[in-house]
């Protein structure tokens, strides 16, 4: 009698904590929010005796720009949301996240494993945000990429010119001119140390045909609202345009830089005009960078470049 | 055995035939459990080599392991069957999954003729093209509208085992995991263009995608009735990138053979494949949605 009671009790029991063991189940666990996303600006946006934002400052604050490895997932135009999800920051589309294993980490393979071996080659194109080339030039972007190890120009130690430079680490705003400074940055970007005198008094730019091609081209600056634009032209064609792709360009490149400043943060975007070999134009994704936190900063020296021995190059793979 | 004892006993054995009942329809519905997806879909995608570390470069806290695979193509020689005939030809798919499209070219001899074919997705749209990237610069090569073939030539790309994962994942808690003959088996909704049809992917042993099986709600949809078998998986790429693509790709379309192929060529390291829909084919596209 007892044992058909607890019986009883214990079945009833079951059925009423197994939809409950459930619900406990369906609960995804807690999320954490890893992110990769830009810090959100604080402190006020200083003024120049114009009235426009003054950019003057070392913007190399935010402690991962290039030291040798490029952050490849910002480059690549994806934004973190947290362990579970991710999105290509041009279309919004959802990429698949799932929570790291515990104790890995990037810097040891041995604690990586599988899923840190090869990971910046492949993380270096996942955003959607490519240059649209002509037909007849899609199999040299890619052959260009294929062979990037031995066809990069920054691996010859070539300047990585504008626009793949990105955001100088240095910017003195004067009233007719701006100083943009980009330190060599030595290891796998075996970079020039490269510099911009680029005016701002309302001058036009020189006719193209009369411009000798050079890796920073003519850069002219001025104001739309409070944001700095930086139009260029007159490039020589021994840069890659974008960090990463093969992404080519002719002597009739045309690039818009727009420099907007909020706070200690400086967003930047480059659109670049070419109409003989793309489609259309192309703007990159914005990226930010950081002012240093210490006001007496300065900048450091920039690294040496060394030239790759590219007879020794035995793989396609990249880094 | 008094009255008493004999409900009782009968009471016990009724709830304890209903607990039975419910777990064994439980365990043939498949669960939703999230931790039994995470565990599931992470170990699928781990087999293909499709999540990787993504903080390289950075001194950020530790970021999740990312979907790594937005581009790929795949080339393979084997029988292409056109109009239910086989043709010896090359199969090259080129595809992307931001935003999902893919380039099907086929080139080959069979019955006396010579095919070559390009086949084209993007979205909605759909088209036919006389060389790559034809009707994007005028003057060179001609690309077709082919409206009515969007959704199956999508859906291909979603059978792909990269798309089967994606898909997947994004099909969020509506996607529930069981077990058929001892092999794990996730069945799942598309959405968006594709809503209505459901895939049912089974993974061997390794956690590779070997089957997938999709079906449409609306019976008459044939040309939504997809079979694809995956075997032989390996990194097949000249540049390695320890993503794992099927040797072998076998497909049926509504029962008949479509693609036996086996894989000469791989290229997953995010190649340059872009694929921008021609003018004139967003034009059809407006004018047919405009006159619908």
């Amino acid at each position: 009698m007892r044992f058909f009671r607890s019986c009883c009790t214990a079945a009833a029991a079951v059925l009423m904590v197994s939809p409950a063991v459930l619900v406990a189940q369906n609960a995804r666990p807690e999320t954490r929010h890893p992110t990769n996303a830009a810090p959100k600006p604080t402190g006020t946006t200083p003024r120049a005796a114009d009235g426009h934002p003054d950019l003057t400052g070392v913007w190399n604050g935010k402690g991962d720009s290039l030291t040798g490895v490029p952050n490849q997932l910002e480059n690549s135009g994806v934004l973190v949301d947290d362990e579970y999800s991710a999105h290509d920051i041009a279309t919004g589309t959802k990429i698949a996240a799932f929570p790291r294993p515990a104790g890995s980490t990037f810097g040891t393979v041995a604690t990586a494993g599988a899923e840190g071996e090869r990971a910046a080659s492949l993380l270096r194109l996942v955003g959607s945000n490519r240059p649209i080339y002509k037909p007849e030039y899609w199999d040299e972007v890619r052959r260009l990429d294929d062979n990037a190890n031995e066809e990069d120009p920054s691996n010859r130690c070539m300047p990585a010119g504008i626009p793949r430079a990105g955001i100088p680490q240095s910017i003195t705003q004067l009233p007719d001119r701006f100083i943009f400074i980009y330190p060599g940055q030595g290891g796998l970007i075996a970079t020039q140390t490269m510099y911009r005198m680029i005016p701002a008094d309302g001058r036009q730019h020189t006719p193209l045909q009369k411009l000798d091609g050079s890796f920073t081209g003519e850069g002219i600056a001025h104001w739309d609202g409070d944001t700095l634009v930086v139009d260029s032209w007159g490039f020589n064609t021994n840069t890659w345009f974008d960090q990463v792709g093969g992404y080519f360009h002719s002597e009739d490149m045309h690039t818009i830089e727009r420099f907007h400043r909020e706070g200690n943060t400086l967003t930047w975007t480059v659109t670049v005009d070419d109409p003989g070999v793309l489609l259309q134009p192309w703007t990159s994704t914005p990226r930010v960078a950081v002012l240093n936190r210490d006001p007496h900063a300065m900048l450091a020296e920039g690294l040496p470049c060394s030239e790759r021995d590219l007879g020794l190059t035995v793989t396609k793979e990249h880094h | 055995m008094s009255t008493k004892t004999r409900t009782l006993r009968i009471s016990a054995i009724a709830l304890a035939s209903m607990f039975l009942c419910w777990s064994v329809a439980a365990r043939a519905q498949g669960t939703t459990d999230p931790t039994i997806q995470l565990k599931v879909l992470r170990g699928a995608a781990a087999a293909l080599g499709q999540i990787r570390m993504s903080d390289i470069g950075m001194t950020n806290p530790p970021l999740p392991l990312l979907d790594v695979v937005t581009t790929m193509e795949i080339s393979g020689k084997g029988s292409v069957y056109i109009d239910g005939k086989p043709v010896n030809a090359t199969y090259t798919a080129a595809f992307a999954y931001i935003p999902p499209a893919m380039r099907v070219e086929i080139k080959g001899e069979g019955a006396g003729n010579t095919v070559h074919t390009i086949q084209t997705v993007r979205e909605e749209y759909a088209w036919n093209e006389s060389e790559r990237g034809a009707g994007l610069v005028p003057g060179k090569g001609m690309a077709t509208p082919a409206m009515a073939s969007a959704k199956s030539r999508l859906l291909q790309l979603w059978i792909l085992p990269y798309g089967v994962v994606k898909a997947a994942i994004a099909a969020g808690d509506k996607a529930t995991i069981s077990t058929a003959q001892g092999s794990t088996v996730i069945t799942f909704p598309l959405s968006g263009a594709l809503a209505g049809v459901t895939v049912t992917a089974t993974l061997d042993a390794k956690n590779f995608i070997t089957r997938v099986v999709t079906k449409p709600d609306n019976a008459a949809a044939t040309d939504l009735v997809y079979e694809a078998e995956y075997s032989d998986y390996a990194d097949h790429g000249e540049i390695l990138t320890d993503v794992k693509s099927p040797g072998h790709i076998v497909e049926k379309l509504s029962g008949k053979p479509l693609l036996d192929v086996k894989t000469t060529k791989v290229d997953a390291d995010n190649p340059y494949l872009v694929f921008p829909v021609p003018p004139n084919v967003k034009a059809a596209c407006a004018q047919a949605g405009s006159s619908r």
